[in-house]
Parts: C-alpha cells; sequence; structure tokens
C-alpha cells in the first residue's frame, strides 16, 4: 500500500492546533507548492515507530519541526544533524522520535533515508489549542521555507 | 509537622506532563502525594462556532496516541446530533477500524512502555528498559514480528481510515469509503497475522510475568492494589466492546451498580476539583464526592483495560473469553483489583480486538456498499462513548438548528483515571518510600509503575508515548534545601 512517488520526502511534523508547533507543517505546504511535483511530502503529528512507515523507502529527506531548546530566541532558524538532534529531541514535543527510530531501524536493517537534512525552528511552549502562529514565528517563516528551499535545490530539486 | 519534599517532575515535556510531589513527615514515611497533569486549555472554544460535522476531523488533533479514539467517539456524537444511526455495514466497518487500531495501541504499550518493566525488571537501567532493551533480553525475532504487527495496524489504518493517522473516513451517519473484495482479503491475510501475533504476545507474558513468582507475587501486592469501582462499555449480553453498547459500572465486589446509556452521562458522572490539580476529578454522581477513598463507600472509578472486564461478564471471542478465564482463575477470582494486572487485561483485548477484527473482515456484509445513511434532521445534541485504549471516552455536542457548535465536553479515558491515579501512585509511595530508604531510580521506577499501568495520555494533545519521560527527582529538607537530586 506504499504511496511513494519519488525518491525525496519533505516531511513536516507538528500539529496544526496547537499554534507554533505548526510551523514545519506550514512549512512543508509552502514547499510542495514549489517542489510538490518531484518530491512526496508528508504531514506528520506523530512519532516514534510511526516515523519509520514514512521514512522507509526514501533516499534523501527533509524534516521540517519546532523544538523548544529554550537556549535560542523564538524565531530562530537551526539546522541539526541526526547527532544534534538525538541532543536535543527530549525537548521537542515529538518525544519519542527520530532517535528512537533510527536505533530501532538499525537494529531490524530496516532501510531509511542516506540523508536526512533537519531544520527547526525555535518556539516558545505551545500552551493553548489555537491555530496561527505568533508574530516571532511569522516573521522568521519566509526565512525558515527559505531555508529549506536551498537544502532542495542543492539536491537539485526544481 | 514538618515535611520533607520529594518531586518527579518530567522536565522536559511540552504539551503535558505528569508531575509526581511526594512528602514525607519527620519521621521519613511519605505523609501526601500529589499527581498532577498539566492540561491544555482552550479546546471548547477552539470548537464552539464551527460546524459539528468537522468535529470528527478536528478532534483527532487532540491527541498524537489515541486520535482514532476521538474520531470514533466524535463520530458517534454527531450521529446523536444529526438523529441518525449508520446502516449495518457502515457500523461494521467503524468497528473493524476501530478494533485494528486497539491491537495496534495495546501491542505499543505493552511491548514499549508497559513490558519492559517486567522483562528486563523494574530496577533495570533506563537506558535500557525500552523496546530495544526487550528485544536485546528476548530476541530479535520478537522485535520483527512486533514490526509486522504495526505495519499490518498501520496499512489497514491507511485503508480503512483514508490517512495512516488523523482518519477522516467516519462520517455522521456511516462512513465515506467502502471496501472491495480485493481490499477485504487483503485485511484478512494481516489481521490472521494479527491474531498470531495476539497469541504470541500472551505466550510471551505467560512465560516472562506469570512463570516468575516474583513478578506475580508484585503484582498481587497491597502496594499495587486499589479497591475502587470499575467501568466498561458493554454489549447486550454485557461481553466488552470497545465500539458501542452502555456503560456498565460495577461495585468492589463486583456487583452491578449502574448501567446507562450514553445520552445518560451526565445523570452518572460529576468531576471534582481540586485545587491542586489542573485536571478534574470524575466521580460516580450517584454516591456523590466522598474524597479519595477506597471501597464501595467511595465513589472512585477506573476505566482501564482491567476495568473493563472486571465490569463486563466475559469477553465475546473464544481464545479472549479462554484467556479471561484464566487471569481471573490465576488473581483470586472477580473482581481484580490488582493495578498491574491491567498489563494482562491489555494482552486480553489485544486477543480479543484481533480476534473481532477477523470476525468482521469474514463478515459477508462488510463489502456492502451501503455504508452511510444521509442525515436529513435539524442537528440538536448528541453524545458519543467509546471506550478508548485508556478508558472510557465521551464526547458531548450541543448545537443550533444550523449544526453550528455551542458546547462541547469530553470526558477522555485519561480524566476518568485522574483520581485513581492519584490513589496508585501515594499507595505506591508510602509501600516503597521509608525511612532509611535509599530513593534510587529503580524505587522511582516502581512508583512510576503504577501510573503507567493505566496508560496515561498526558495532555491529549500530540505526540505522547508515556514511560520514556525524563524525570528529576528531588529530595528537599524542611526548609525546601535540597538534599538530593536524580536525573535520568
Amino acid at each position: 500500500m506504499s504511496r511513494r512517488k519519488n525518491s525525496i520526502l519533505i516531511l513536516g511534523l507538528g500539529n496544526d492546533i496547537l499554534g507554533n508547533d505548526a510551523v514545519g507543517l506550514l512549512a512543508a505546504r509552502e514547499l510542495k507548492k514549489e517542489f510538490g511535483n518531484n518530491v512526496d511530502v508528508a504531514e506528520a503529528a506523530l512519532s516514534g515507530f510511526e516515523l519509520i512507515d514514512l521514512l522507509e523507502g526514501y533516499e534523501k529527506v527533509l524534516l521540517l519541526d519546532a523544538v523548544v531548546t529554550k537556549q535560542h530566541t523564538p524565531g530562530t532558524v537551526l539546522e541539526l544533524t541526526k547527532e544534534q538532534f538525538k541532543k536535543v529531541v527530549a525537548v521537542s514535543p515529538h518525544y519519542m522520535g527520530l532517535p528512537d527510530v533510527f536505533q530501532f531501524a538499525e537494529k531490524f536493517d530496516i532501510t531509511l533515508p542516506k540523508e536526512i537534512r533537519i531544520l527547526v525552528m525555535e518556539i516558545e511552549p505551545p500552551l493553548d489549542l489555537r491555530e496561527g502562529l505568533d508574530p516571532c514565528i511569522q516573521d522568521s517563516f519566509l526565512n525558515f521555507v527559505e531555508r529549506g528551499k536551498n537544502i532542495l535545490q542543492n539536491w537539485n530539486i526544481e | 509537622m514538618s515535611t520533607k519534599h520529594i518531586s518527579i517532575d518530567p522536565i522536559t515535556r511540552l504539551e503535558g506532563h505528569g508531575k509526581i510531589d511526594i512528602f514525607l513527615n519527620d519521621a521519613g514515611d511519605v505523609e501526601n502525594c500529589y499527581f498532577q497533569i498539566p492540561e491544555l486549555r482552550g479546546f471548547e472554544q477552539f470548537c464552539i462556532g464551527r460546524p459539528v460535522e468537522e468535529m470528527p476531523r478536528i478532534t483527532t488533533r487532540l491527541c498524537g496516541v489515541c486520535p482514532e479514539a476521538h474520531h470514533m467517539a466524535s463520530a458517534k456524537a454527531c450521529d446523536a446530533v444529526y438523529h441518525v444511526e449508520p446502516p449495518s455495514a457502515g457500523r461494521k466497518l467503524r468497528e473493524l477500524l476501530y478494533n485494528v487500531f486497539f491491537a495496534g495501541d495495546h501491542a505499543l504499550h505493552f511491548y514499549a512502555l508497559g513490558g519492559p518493566d517486567f522483562v528486563l525488571g523494574p530496577e533495570a537501567s533506563p537506558a535500557e528498559r525500552n523496546i530495544l532493551g526487550v528485544v536485546a533480553k528476548v530476541g530479535v525475532e520478537i522485535g520483527k514480528k512486533f514490526i509486522q504487527h504495526r505495519a499490518h495496524h498501520s496499512a489497514i489504518m491507511e485503508l480503512l481510515g483514508g490517512k495512516k493517522i488523523h482518519q477522516v473516513t467516519s462520517l455522521p451517519g456511516g462512513v465515506s469509503k467502502g471496501l472491495t473484495e480485493e481490499e477485504r482479503k487483503g485485511v484478512e491475510s494481516r489481521v490472521l497475522e494479527m491474531v498470531e501475533f495476539a497469541k504470541f504476545t500472551i505466550k510471551l507474558f505467560e512465560d516472562v510475568v506469570l512463570k516468575n513468582k516474583a513478578y506475580v507475587d508484585l503484582i498481587l501486592s497491597d502496594t499495587y492494589s486499589l479497591k475502587v469501582y470499575s467501568m466498561g462499555l458493554v454489549d447486550e449480553k454485557n461481553r466488552v466492546n470497545f465500539y458501542d453498547g452502555k456503560v456498565r459500572v460495577v461495585d468492589c465486589n463486583g456487583k452491578e451498580f449502574v448501567k446507562y446509556s450514553p445520552n445518560e452521562y451526565l445523570e452518572n458522572v460529576a468531576e471534582h476539583v481540586e485545587p491542586w490539580s489542573y485536571l478534574k476529578f470524575p466521580f460516580l454522581k450517584k454516591i456523590g464526592w466522598k474524597g479519595f477513598i477506597e471501597g464501595n463507600e467511595g465513589s472512585i472509578y477506573r476505566a482501564t483495560p482491567l476495568s473493563r472486564l472486571n465490569a463486563a461478564d466475559g469477553m465475546a471471542t473464544p481464545l479472549a473469553q479462554a484467556e479471561y478465564e484464566r487471569m481471573y482463575k490465576t488473581l483470586g477470582g472477580k473482581p481484580v483489583h490488582a493495578t498491574l494486572a491491567t498489563h494482562w487485561a491489555r494482552i486480553i483485548e489485544l486477543l480479543y480486538a484481533a480476534e473481532r477484527s477477523l470476525e468482521l473482515v469474514r463478515d459477508p456484509e462488510i463489502t456492502s456498499p451501503n455504508i452511510r445513511v444521509i442525515p436529513k434532521e435539524t442537528q440538536t445534541e448528541g453524545v458519543g462513548i467509546v471506550e478508548a485504549p485508556r478508558g472510557t471516552l465521551t464526547h458531548h455536542y450541543v448545537t443550533d438548528e444550523r449544526g453550528i457548535l455551542k458546547k462541547v465536553n469530553l470526558i477522555v479515558g485519561t480524566t476518568n483515571n485522574n483520581a485513581p491515579i492519584a490513589m496508585s501512585v501515594k499507595k505506591a509511595a508510602m509501600g516503597l518510600i521509608k525511612k532509611g530508604v535509599q530513593v534510587t531510580d529503580g524505587v522511582l521506577n516502581k512508583i512510576e509503575m503504577a501510573f503507567r499501568a493505566y496508560d496515561p495520555c498526558f495532555g491529549c494533545a500530540t505526540h505522547t508515548l508515556p514511560g520514556q519521560m525524563p524525570l528529576v527527582v528531588t529530595i528537599r529538607n524542611k526548609n525546601g534545601e535540597v538534599l538530593q537530586e536524580i536525573r535520568r
């Protein structure tokens, strides 16, 4: 029942009724407008083992997410390596996230993408159920999308 | 009396986290214990003013752990709001989706969250106490079986629900998509393997837990016992049903206290507020709030896999029924009040969910194109109740004549269990923390086990997978000075 059409995936993580937590989803939607014909785009508000289903079989993945490290000003865009992501994942809403996925997949010879680029934006912790981004997140949104665009262009995606 | 303070506080949760505060007296024993779950605010306001038919899709966003449960409770509430009954095939497709969901969710809890306590032992290092630790202990083949089970679950959810997560197919009056014969065959072959996996899980539990006297003693110990009322949804023969039926409550002796229809929930359940908790404490309204006390004189009830089995007269499928009978025989008869037996009850439900899924996918009617009745009546008010993996889930909507929401009320599984979790944690803390006892990570984990058995879903917000939460424990003297701090 696989729906993979392309070898590259843009994966936005977050919850679209949890305010700034949606920033990764919104960025994925924005990039889909420009690159949607040549890459797959997925959104997920899930973690752990379900991510394996989404990632398995792709060659490259651009992952977009929101994090709370409390080490940066809200709106700061960061690119993390898988190793760095391991260090901050505990403060991500996606709690049992990628580190577990990588470790589990490695153990069971599940083929995950060879290249995963992880773009995240620092946010304030969401407390209320609501739609929309705070101004400081909105102000940085285009930069977030632009950084994603650069990665896709480096992968020769048009 | 002066107190010392131990705080078990997950330091990194965002969308909802549990926190346990334990207060010691001068003698070094536990004087009091508070279990707290922050709740996300604003859901009711978020929904009011929206068309009610959007609710089955909106409410799935509430929770990354059991969106399927919210989807289904919401769809049933919408049926009631629109005064429409889904046709038989539509109802069966919903129930099939729901049982496959249960089979996936219960397996995840057993292998990733609850099971490691037994397979690796409650004193094992937190770094090992996870599914990878389970695999390291009992073999890679088990991990592969688990992955396969999850894959079957995921594929069927996508087929029947339209999406792997945040399903969209249930609508007022039925479902939007039927099942072709070719699809049915594919689902059947997957479900057959899910039944085998459930049987394998029962055997694993027997080998690892039941054959270990120390674990059976732990399950039956007073530290992990809590005598309260039991709640669960039952069919017309008083058998466990996750999707439909009446809510049955039995007392501490197993005698039926009440059985009510979803639209009677407000006559039977009320919510108590405590100043130290963000979350309310539901109780049996006909008894009234009596405080955090055990026994029939109290009004606290549990809504868990164990309470569902206690509240029912049996299971509707043969293998699950046999295991149901074995559990009660092994643990001394009905009802069982041993909190840790919830893990056993959970895998009996896993077996039932897989068996029931097989019955449904083999039902000749399941491929019928008659899957939805188009609603024609004016929308008013409705209540939908299903059993979520974590307990009875109630959605209640009130609309105007155009179907625009005026009022929304939800009682979710973990909210039902707020009082019993607090009581179980307190009892575990009192049994485990004594003067002179070093509060080690193992001790903390044993306290955690008291609430992990409930599979609590903190915040009903996003992607929470309890059981892996980072914890910090701070032990303070009566002046608030830190004496000891443990992080993991």
